[in-house]
């Protein structure tokens, strides 16, 4: 059994749904982020949901599943391009269970369940990752990279290495919600009062 | 490096014991539990290196397109749509138009203005740097698969191809071959390709099957039933010094005598998507056609029974069948406690270390504690027996060629409870219940089999115990072992260890019989104890040598 992982309770706040983000995290434009419930935002990433599609009303630029991590100084930023002249971001939607290391920037378009992306990583604009997929740590996958299911990508730029075994899925699934579980407030912190 | 284990998978061998842990063979039988599938029929582990594999269809990675069987022959196994893959880095390829981007903001042509070429956004090579390049944005595919077909070695295989297949055609045991047939050298085309290479090569006729036969056949021309087919001449000789370039030829060796820049030579894995030989100046890459993928349906190589059978569509994950080992076999996680300690001295705020940070922490001449976890994954009690392999006397001592003394310890020895201790079983209920809420009442005794949940999570609070059980909650049992290390030892902790585990094979309660995802089978009435056994590999890490043998080269 893997220990806890302790964090420290002031840093942290807690969502009805159980997501827990960081205070050290810079999310901008809350109004246009889902989290899915028991994710995990570290400190330090950076979440920009203020690049929003021009136009009124909502949208919603990027939503997270269930039981994601999103790592210690993460990038998550939605992908744009000019399109017959006119420049726009597009949304960007992560599927239940995605683990994305420390230090990765993301600007996907798309990115499926059960999916693991490495440390030190950029996941560049518009790319698909397909569910079960995994992204090794360092590895730099260009723009509009198409990832498919069950492959193992690494390198610079990422190509694919091997298919992954064929319980992924349920491996995946328990590593994620196991890391939910053990990150746990620190219960030997001396509690200082949080500021609100 | 954290501590592992690793399962084994026999292959079909004819011992059941595994190779000793630091023979390099060691490495290539064990695997992750995660990466092994288990066959009921035979009541035994498979892995990937063992199991019959068969394709159950392509599609491909990048477009994600599936396609069917008829078309992938046509097409030469790689995608007929817009798909490329960049010679130089291996990123797929863009379309792009010859007009660059306009200094006006509005581009109103979507399309773009030909000629067209194909541009890879991360090393920036371009198609039009070997002169290809294309009036349409569209079928590019077929054009760059003419250019592929019209290499010498395609169209040499095309020509052989035809020239076989009459014969292949007239021979009865042509079209879809039994499966059982495809190790035995009976089939025609290896007959033929026999046949043509003893022929052809002098000397190769002996060492044939069919060698007696054959050598015959040589001198006697149209006797035996190869021979009816006729001689086949080569039009092009491959490799030869009028041939152009990645031959081997004299060619290639001009080349390389008057090289200047190792760039200008395109590396191996360059080269290795081609399907041809192809020159090996990196100035005459060519785009590639990306290879496909494919599905794969996996069978047991004994029985041949279906073990992975994946659901048709591409991009599912799901599985018609999948008997994998996890579902039957205990999982088993190892841990080292005061590598525990270690991780929470070097956290920090904002930056969790994680167990891969950390190098070696075990000294020679000292005595360590681990922890082995286990899981059971069947809806029935397990009782489970440890044992270790021992090791050879001479294993990785003799290695190192050190000192002189003959006569050595073993670099450590491990010990573990000898007798059998129980894990309760897997309830679907447990996965998501509170840890908290799961330990139970304290309770020392070891046999309390018969599926009795909770267990003492900590024995005796005055020492903590190291050896023996630690800790029984839900469908886990932890356990308690030791290791000491000897003051000359050096190199990994590894060490082979047998898991025997007894499981009723006859269920009592008759609702849960249905849903046992393994060991229903129909035995007797009377509740019959089976005992499956395997072998695990774990690694507890590197020896720490002691000060004086610092000197000493380490293994890395
Ligand atoms: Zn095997
Ligand atoms: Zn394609
Ligand atoms: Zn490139
Ligand atoms: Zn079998």
């Amino acid at each position: 059994m893997q220990p806890p992982i302790y964090y420290s309770k002031a840093e942290y706040i807690e969502t009805d749904t159980g997501n827990k983000v960081s205070r050290r995290a810079t999310i901008a434009g809350p109004q246009n982020i889902i989290l899915g419930g028991k994710t995990i935002i570290s400190s330090g990433a950076i979440i920009r949901g203020d690049l929003r599609r021009t136009g009124p009303g909502h949208a919603v630029v990027i939503s997270l599943g269930r039981y994601c991590l999103v790592g210690e100084s993460c990038v998550m930023r939605p992908p744009y391009k000019t399109y017959r002249g006119n420049f726009n971001y597009y949304p960007m939607k992560i599927g239940d269970h995605v683990h994305i290391g420390a230090n990765t920037i993301v600007e996907a378009a798309q990115i499926g369940n059960h999916v693991e992306i490495g440390r030190n990583c950029v996941i560049g604009k518009f790319t698909i990752i397909k569910d079960c997929a995994k992204i090794a740590d360092n590895t730099f996958v260009p723009p509009n990279t198409v990832i498919p299911a069950l492959s193992l990508f690494a390198g610079s730029p990422g190509h694919f290495v091997e298919d992954l075994p064929e319980s992924t899925q349920e491996m995946v699934e328990a590593m994620a919600k196991q890391y939910y579980t053990r990150f746990q407030p620190d219960p030997n912190e001396p509690t200082p009062a949080p500021r609100r | 490096m954290p501590p592992s284990i690793e399962f084994y998978c026999p292959c079909l061998a004819s011992t059941p014991h595994p190779p000793p842990p630091h023979l390099a063979s060691s490495s290539y039988s064990f695997h992750p539990l995660h990466n092994l599938f288990f066959c009921e029929e035979c009541d035994a582990i498979r892995c990937n290196r063992c199991v019959m594999v068969e394709v159950s269809g392509y599609y491909c990675p990048n477009c994600l397109f599936e396609v069917p069987s008829a078309s992938v022959r046509a097409e030469k196994n790689r995608c007929a749509r817009n798909c490329f893959m960049c010679p130089n880095c291996r990123n797929t390829l863009t379309v792009v138009p010859s007009d660059p981007p306009d200094t006006g903001a509005a581009i109103v042509n979507t399309v773009g203005e030909p000629p067209f070429f194909l541009y890879c956004n991360h090393c920036r090579w371009d198609s039009a740097e070997v002169g290809i390049t294309f009036e349409k944005p569209t079928g590019l595919a077929a054009q760059l698969q003419k250019y592929e077909d019209s290499a010498p070695e395609s169209l040499e295989f095309e020509r052989l191809k035809e020239h076989y297949e009459p014969h292949l055609r007239a021979s009865p045991s042509t079209g879809p071959a039994a499966p059982h047939s495809h190790h035995t050298h009976t089939n025609p085309i290896t007959a033929a390709a026999s046949s043509a290479l003893a022929r052809d090569i002098p000397g190769v006729g002996k060492y044939t099957p069919h060698s007696s036969s054959v050598g015959r056949n040589r001198s006697s021309r149209n006797k035996g039933n190869y021979n009816e087919v006729p001689d086949y001449r080569a039009r092009v000789e491959i490799g030869s010094s009028n041939f152009t370039m990645g031959g081997g030829g004299e060619t290639d060796v001009d080349l390389m005598k008057h090289l200047e820049d190792m760039s200008e030579i395109a590396t191996l894995e360059q080269r290795w998507e081609n399907s041809w030989m192809t020159s090996l100046q990196t100035g005459d890459l060519k785009p590639l056609r990306i290879p496909l993928h494919s599905k794969k349906s996996k069978r047991c190589p004994s029985c041949r029974h279906i073990l992975i059978k994946p659901e048709q569509k591409a991009q599912s994950v799901r599985y018609k069948i999948k008997l994998v080992a996890a579902n039957y076999l205990p999982a088993i996680t190892v841990s080292l406690p005061h590598l525990y300690a270690v991780l929470a001295a070097m956290r920090k705020p904002g930056k969790t270390p994680q167990l891969s940070d950390i190098e070696s922490t075990m000294h020679a001449g000292k005595t360590y504690s681990f922890q082995l976890s286990f899981t059971n994954p069947l809806y029935d009690p397990i009782q489970v027996r440890l044992h270790v392999q021992r090791s050879l006397p001479s294993s990785s001592m003799a290695e190192d060629g050190g000192g002189p003394s003959e006569k050595r310890r073993p670099p450590f020895s491990v010990t573990l409870p000898s007798s059998a201790f129980p894990i309760a079983a897997y309830a679907e209920a447990w996965e998501y219940e509170d840890d908290e809420e799961m330990f139970g009442v304290e309770e020392d005794d070891f046999d309390g089999g018969g599926g009795g949940r909770g267990g003492g999570r900590e024995q005796g609070r005055g020492r903590t115990k190291t050896i023996g059980i630690l800790e029984r909650r839900a469908n886990v049992t932890v356990i308690g072992g030791e290791v000491a290390i000897s003051k000359e030892a050096r190199g990994n902790i590894k060490f082979n260890m047998l898991v025997s585990y007894t499981y009723r094979s006859d269920d009592s309660e008759p609702s849960e019989e249905q849903s046992t995802p393994s060991r229903a089978q129909v035995q007797n009435r009377e509740p019959e104890m089976k005992t499956f056994s395997f072998y695990t590999a774990i690694d507890l890490g590197t020896i720490i040598p002691r000060e004086e043998h610092k000197s000493d080269a380490m293994e890395y």
